[in-house]
């Protein structure tokens, strides 16, 4: 954690770094302040030909062989698609099941149960494979119990906490983390792992909210074949993908005409203020939108070595105008459009020399 | 709009205090007794009561409350003992009054008050009479005894507020308000405690425009007593002068279930519905009711029974010579039929009696509103306010009138003083908010039109309506040799409350999708209806020219017959086909004499009815263009600018009176009904839509089909056509029945027959377009397409088939075709997607860089599921437009959204760089 008085000044340095020059000047207080892009002197979420991604499902203990089976179901689901869809290596997803033997078909898909010890155990080995920049994805599939003001994770053996899990994550202070808490009763759990520059996800807005969420079958929905991609840019965004599930789910509630018993909020400012819409209105939201799951994979035809080098210049320019675009409101209008023509023109010819490279 | 501490919302607890005050009547009738020995006279001689007296007494009370008013007089008759006297007389002198017996009724108050030596002994006969004064047109009388009362005893506050209604009748409004302030201070001493002194207090609140108090007393006054029907009927009227005809309603009928034979409540409901059967009732129990008999007038002069409706007036006056109302009805003839002296006579009438007086000219101006004479209305509604300018009812209807002249901001103005005065008239809220909505729309003109319509609106329907407008323009002036008043303006709301409350000042209009008012037409946006819109604005612009050509003077029947012919002279497709209803019509013996045909739109009971009321009017316009010519029908319209009287209008334009044109009219009808030569069925129901005869009208097919079997409507309709070869709707309904059993040749053969019986039938299906889905289900698309384009030849409300149609047309490379059907789907649906997308397709197929600008645009404004595409398209049609300007500032906006959308970026390279590809046309002559 840093003080208000450094955290101010890294924020202003890396805008002058992010931002084209006349911005800094432009630049006023924002209500949606940039806080959360940058920790210990890096760039949150930037992707670049190197950015390696990490995902960890947790997948918790089930309350009946039905309710077994769809948790199995999803998790066998997330792994398939973020090794097809979103270019994942198999050892970079890894899976903690129930009590780590009774997996169904995962078989070997599986590192282990998803006790308390093997989660901390596994987040503790598994840092050492990961680089500064890299992503590391928390998915937690299963039950949630919050009584007493103590929210919990329901795994095997003794529960987990959101302090705990907070507390293993703390070394991973160069990594970018994601957290998808899809539990019943999830929030307060999830509202313990809020910190600077960590995006949280939490099915249910509160622990009254006590019913097993639908929020994880919208989310593979919005994973699978990247159909949450809203802005065309065969990417998804984390906030893409809570926007398209959370819609999904509100839509489903409808059609059934009942009344929604979960609704899914995100934080990404470390506040522990958790959005129910997050996006350019609202504080949490802007770090969602330039955090991506996918890695960057230049097409499989392009042999040409410049290609990742220069993907990932695209999506550099391409975060510049998400934030540029975030910071609309402190710049004149006119001056706006001068500096998102800039970008924009930037961004199409060198996406215009990516598609030239043989 | 209710008011804030309304009663209503708390019937229970009124209902609570009533049983919690009301006493049984004879303790009650023993309080009064009580009461009055303290201050009265007339107690000071009390003996012991006799029984029988009382009984009697009780007895005739309880008749009167309900509505027993001559076994009434018998009881209260009978009473002869002192003590229960006056009571006995008050209300033998109001069961004479219930019944019309005035006379009587002020014989049994005068001798009351001869024997009790004078009015000031006996007060409360002595305001009973006053009132009896008043109603009988006898203000001056009613004065000098309220005057006497007030001079010379502590007055009642009904005597205070009797005497103020009458000094602010008698022109004296200052000396008025004393005495209604005096009445309000003695309910504010503490000093008025009945049910009756509280409705009068209520009374003297209103008079001074407290209408909150007013309310609130008449409330309390009936929790006092919850059968106490003079403030029942009064609080209603309360509601009924605001518009709020919900909760007038109640207390009317609150006051007929205790008694149901109570004018006042009869008249208050006539006001609201079914006004003949309400005042025939009335007037049934009391043929001298002069307010029953002026409404009842004033019913029968609007649906053209003028002579009866004046005799009613005249009985009304004969009794109550003072009676505004009556009076104001009889200088509303004399204005629509120029009769200047009259008018006057009317004026010195009622400067008679009443100086300066406000309401007459207010009413005047009102109904003459009513009448579409908004000029003259804004005249009489500025005199009603030089006399009382603090006459709130009078601003609205300036405000209301000034409006219909398109003077908007002037009737703001007064429509805002009203309300800041008189906030619970519903009516006039309304219309201020209509006026809040078009603050938010843009105001568009042309030439000759100023528009106001939503910015939605404004981006989809504009680009069309403009261009149409300046044409209708044109073919207007030329055809009728007239020039109208310009600018025309036109509203067009999206909510169709909002166009009925700008239109009649309430939110309920019935079918009407659009009305001229000369200067101002107000339509509903076409976005919320299931109509050929153009068809509506040519209607309604037919109008401007007919109503301005006369002033406003022209009867409905005509300018709806003109304005209903013309749909049909604008574009082929348009008019109403509507030869089976004339058929059913004239078999039924249901078409109305020419002279009664202003009576068919104002009597007409179903929308059917009223349809049929427009296309009888059209048919008499047919005729006269047919026979006559079409210079003779624009002779005619000029001809009601200086004569009201339609037989010598027809006699001077036609050279025969109004009865022998009606005669040949007939005889023609009978002619165009013999060559339709169609079998009806009597037991068939008329088709049936919405939209005031624009719009798709349904025939029953799709009812009978629930109702009955395939095999049993088959067999029925078979034996119909084996009656009747001529029987359209039969061969209408086997065609569908064996298409659905897939008999398709069979089917085929029944719908040609229908469709050669009535070929131009538009109803829905049409022959035509079962015929379609039949060619369909074989496979014939050619034959599909063929019977698609006869519907379309008669059906102008359907946007679905012309897309089908261009589509074909623009897959076969016909782009007149193409944009003919396009266009037809354009004057129906605009606002879907889908037939701007058709345009793109056309204007991307023949070269129209600047159509495709313009329909990108649109579908930029009703494209919500892919806003960035939409916008990646007009920028694409701007750069083929050679706005590389517009081209990068949309695309701009699609790429802040989307910044990785190739398409996107293509674009922006495009507008910004030197030389632009060749895919971008004329792009490459701009520098960039």
């Amino acid at each position: 954690m840093h003080s208000k008085a450094s955290v101010f000044s890294v924020v202003l340095f890396l805008a002058a770094i992010a931002l084209p020059a006349q911005a800094q000047n432009e630049l006023q207080t924002s209500t949606n302040s940039p806080d959360s892009f940058s920790v210990s002197g890096s760039e949150r979420f930037l992707q670049t030909a190197d950015t390696g991604k990490f995902a960890l499902i947790i997948t918790g203990a089930a309350a009946s062989p039905e309710i077994r089976q769809r948790f199995r179901g999803w998790t066998s689901q997330l792994d398939e698609i973020l090794q097809r869809d979103y270019d994942y290596s198999a050892d970079h997803v890894r899976i903690l099941l129930d009590d780590g033997d009774n997996v169904g078909g995962l078989g070997a898909r599986v590192a282990g149960a998803s006790t308390a010890d093997a989660i901390e155990e596994h987040l503790r080995d598994w840092q050492s494979d990961m680089t500064a920049g890299d992503l590391l994805s928390v998915f937690m599939i299963g039950h949630g119990a919050a009584t007493f003001g103590d929210a919990k994770f329901n795994n095997v053996g003794p529960d987990m906490t959101g302090d705990e899990l907070a507390l293993w994550l703390e070394p991973y202070q160069e990594q970018d983390i994601v957290l998808f808490n899809m539990t019943n009763a999830g929030f307060e759990f999830a509202r313990a792992l809020s910190a600077p520059g960590r995006i949280v996800i939490s099915a249910t807005r509160s622990s009254a909210e006590r019913f097993d969420p639908i929020f994880p079958r919208y989310l593979l929905a919005g994973l699978e074949g990247r159909q949450a991609d809203l802005d065309r840019n065969e990417q998804v965004s984390i906030l893409e993908l809570f926007n398209f599930a959370s819609s999904q789910v509100a839509a489903w509630y409808d059609e059934q005409g009942r009344l929604p018993t979960e609704h899914a909020v995100l934080d990404d400012t470390g506040d522990g203020l958790f959005s129910l819409n997050p996006g350019i209105e609202e504080s949490d939201g802007l770090l969602a939108e330039v955090a991506y799951l996918n890695i960057l994979t230049p097409d499989p035809d392009k042999q040409s070595p410049q290609a990742p080098a220069m993907l990932a210049e695209v999506q550099a320019l391409e975060r510049q105008v998400i934030l540029l675009r975030n910071q609309k409101a402190n710049y004149l209008e006119a001056e706006y459009w001068r500096q998102m023509e800039d970008l924009l023109i930037a961004l199409a010819r060198t996406t215009e020399a990516y598609h030239d490279l043989p | 709009m209710t008011y804030p501490d309304n009663a209503h919302s708390t019937g229970s607890s009124r209902n609570w205090q009533g049983l919690k005050v009301r006493h049984s009547s004879r303790s009650l009738i023993t309080g009064i007794v009580f009461a009055c020995a303290a201050a009265n006279p007339f107690a000071t001689s009390l003996a012991q009561p006799g029984g029988s007296d009382l009984d009697s007494l009780e007895r005739g009370q309880q008749l009167l409350e309900s509505g027993s008013y001559l076994a009434a007089v018998e009881a209260l008759g009978s009473v002869r003992s002192d003590p229960w006297l006056q009571d006995a007389t008050l209300g033998l002198a109001r069961a004479h009054r219930e019944v019309g017996q005035y006379e009587r009724a002020e014989r049994v108050l005068s001798i009351a008050i001869e024997e009790s030596g004078g009015a000031t002994l006996a007060a409360p006969i002595a305001t009973r009479l006053a009132e009896l004064y008043i109603e009988t047109g006898r203000s001056a009388e009613a004065l000098e005894l309220l005057q006497e009362l007030n001079d010379n005893s502590m007055p009642s506050v009904r005597a205070l507020v009797r005497l103020g209604e009458v000094l602010a009748l008698r022109g004296n409004p200052v000396a008025a308000r004393e005495q209604f302030q005096q009445a309000l201070g003695r309910y504010d001493a503490g000093s008025v405690y009945t049910s009756d002194e509280v409705a009068m207090v209520a009374l003297a609140a209103w008079e001074l425009g407290l209408f909150h108090d007013a309310n609130a007393l008449f409330d309390e006054a009936v929790r006092l007593d919850d059968q106490n029907l003079e403030a029942l009927v009064l609080w209603g009227e309360l509601f009924q002068q605001k518009f709020n005809d919900e909760d007038a309603q109640r207390n009317f009928n609150e006051a007929l279930e205790v008694n149901r034979r109570y004018g006042p409540a009869l008249r208050g409901l006539a006001e609201i519905s079914a006004g003949e059967r309400y005042l025939t009732r009335a007037l049934d129990i009391n043929p001298q009711d002069t307010m029953a008999l002026t409404r009842f007038g004033a019913l029968l002069i609007r649906n053209e029974q003028e002579a009866e409706g004046r005799r009613m007036l005249e009985r009304a006056l004969e009794i109550n010579p003072e009676l505004i109302p009556a009076l104001a009805t009889q200088a509303v003839l004399a204005v629509l039929q120029d009769d200047g002296q009259a008018f006057q006579q009317a004026e010195q009438q009622v400067t008679s009696f009443s100086p300066n007086n406000s309401e007459f000219y207010t009413l005047v101006a009102e109904q003459l509103g009513n009448r579409y004479r908004f000029t003259e209305a804004v005249s009489l509604a500025r005199q009603a306010l030089d006399n009382d300018p603090r006459n709130w009812h009078a601003h609205t209807v300036l405000g209301g009138n000034l409006i219909r002249l398109g003077e908007e901001e002037e009737g703001r103005q007064h429509l805002e003083l009203a309300f800041e005065n008189d906030p619970f008239n519903v009516l006039t809220s309304n219309m201020l908010q209509v006026f809040d909505v078009m603050d938010e729309y843009a105001t568009l003109e042309t030439e000759h039109f100023r528009v106001r319509m939503s910015q939605h609106d404004a981006t989809v329907l504009w680009p069309l309506m403009s261009t149409m407008l300046e044409d209708s323009w044109d073919r207007l002036v030329d055809k009728y040799g007239f020039e109208p008043e310009v600018p025309v303006t036109i509203q067009v709301f999206e909510r169709t409350e909002d166009f009925a409350v700008r239109s009649v000042g309430l939110p309920d209009i019935g079918p009407l999708v659009g009305i001229c008012f000369g200067k101002v037409i107000t339509l509903i946006s076409p976005d919320t209806l299931s109509a050929n819109w153009q068809e509506i604005l040519w209607h309604e612009l037919v109008h401007v020219w007919t109503l301005q050509m006369t002033d406003n003077r022209m009867p409905r029947w005509l300018s709806e017959g003109i304005s209903t012919w013309e749909e049909g002279q604008g574009q082929p497709e348009w008019g109403r086909r509507q030869g089976l209803d004339l058929v059913r019509a004239y078999e039924q013996g249901q078409l109305l004499p020419v002279g009664d045909l202003d009576a068919g739109f104002l009597g007409a009971n179903s929308n059917a009815d009223l349809s049929f009321a427009y296309f009888e009017s059209y048919m008499v316009v047919d005729y006269i263009v047919e026979r006559f010519g079409f210079e003779t029908l624009r002779e005619l319209i000029l001809a009601y600018q200086d004569e009201h009287d339609e037989n010598r209008i027809f006699s001077s334009v036609f050279d025969q009176d109004l009865e022998a044109f009606d005669a040949d009219f007939q005889q023609w009808v009978t002619g165009r009904v013999e060559s339709i030569n169609v079998y009806v069925h009597m037991e068939d129901s008329p088709d049936e839509g919405t939209g005031h005869g624009h719009g798709v009208r349904e025939n029953s097919s799709a009812v009978l089909a629930e109702l009955y079997n395939n095999e049993a409507l088959r067999d029925y309709m078979q034996s119909r056509v084996e009656e009747q070869p001529r029987d359209f709707q039969a061969h209408l309904q086997l065609g569908i029945v064996l298409f659905r059993e897939q008999q398709y040749e069979q089917a085929l053969e029944h719908l040609q027959q229908a469709q050669s019986i009535l070929p131009t039938y538009s109803g829905y299906p049409s022959p035509s377009l079962v015929m379609a889905q039949v060619y369909e289900a074989m496979g014939n698309e050619e034959a599909r397409l063929a019977q698609l384009r006869i519907m379309l030849e008669n059906q102008q409300h359907d946007a679905n088939t012309p897309l089908i149609l261009a589509n074909h047309a623009l897959e076969t490379n016909q782009l007149d075709q193409a944009k003919y059907y396009i266009d037809r789907a354009l004057a129906v649906d605009p606002y879907q997607p889908e037939v701007q997308r058709r345009l793109a397709d056309f204007a991307s197929a023949s070269d129209d860089s600047a159509l495709a600008v313009q329909a990108f645009e649109v579908l930029m404004a009703l494209e919500v599921s892919d806003p960035v595409g939409a916008r990646t398209d007009l920028a694409a049609a701007y750069l083929a437009n050679s706005q590389r300007d517009d081209a990068k500032n949309t695309v701009l906006r699609a790429l802040e959204q989307a910044p990785s959308y190739e398409r996107a970026q293509q674009i922006l390279l495009q507008s910004v760089e030197a030389t632009p590809t060749e895919t971008m046309g004329d792009a490459q002559e701009e520098t960039p």
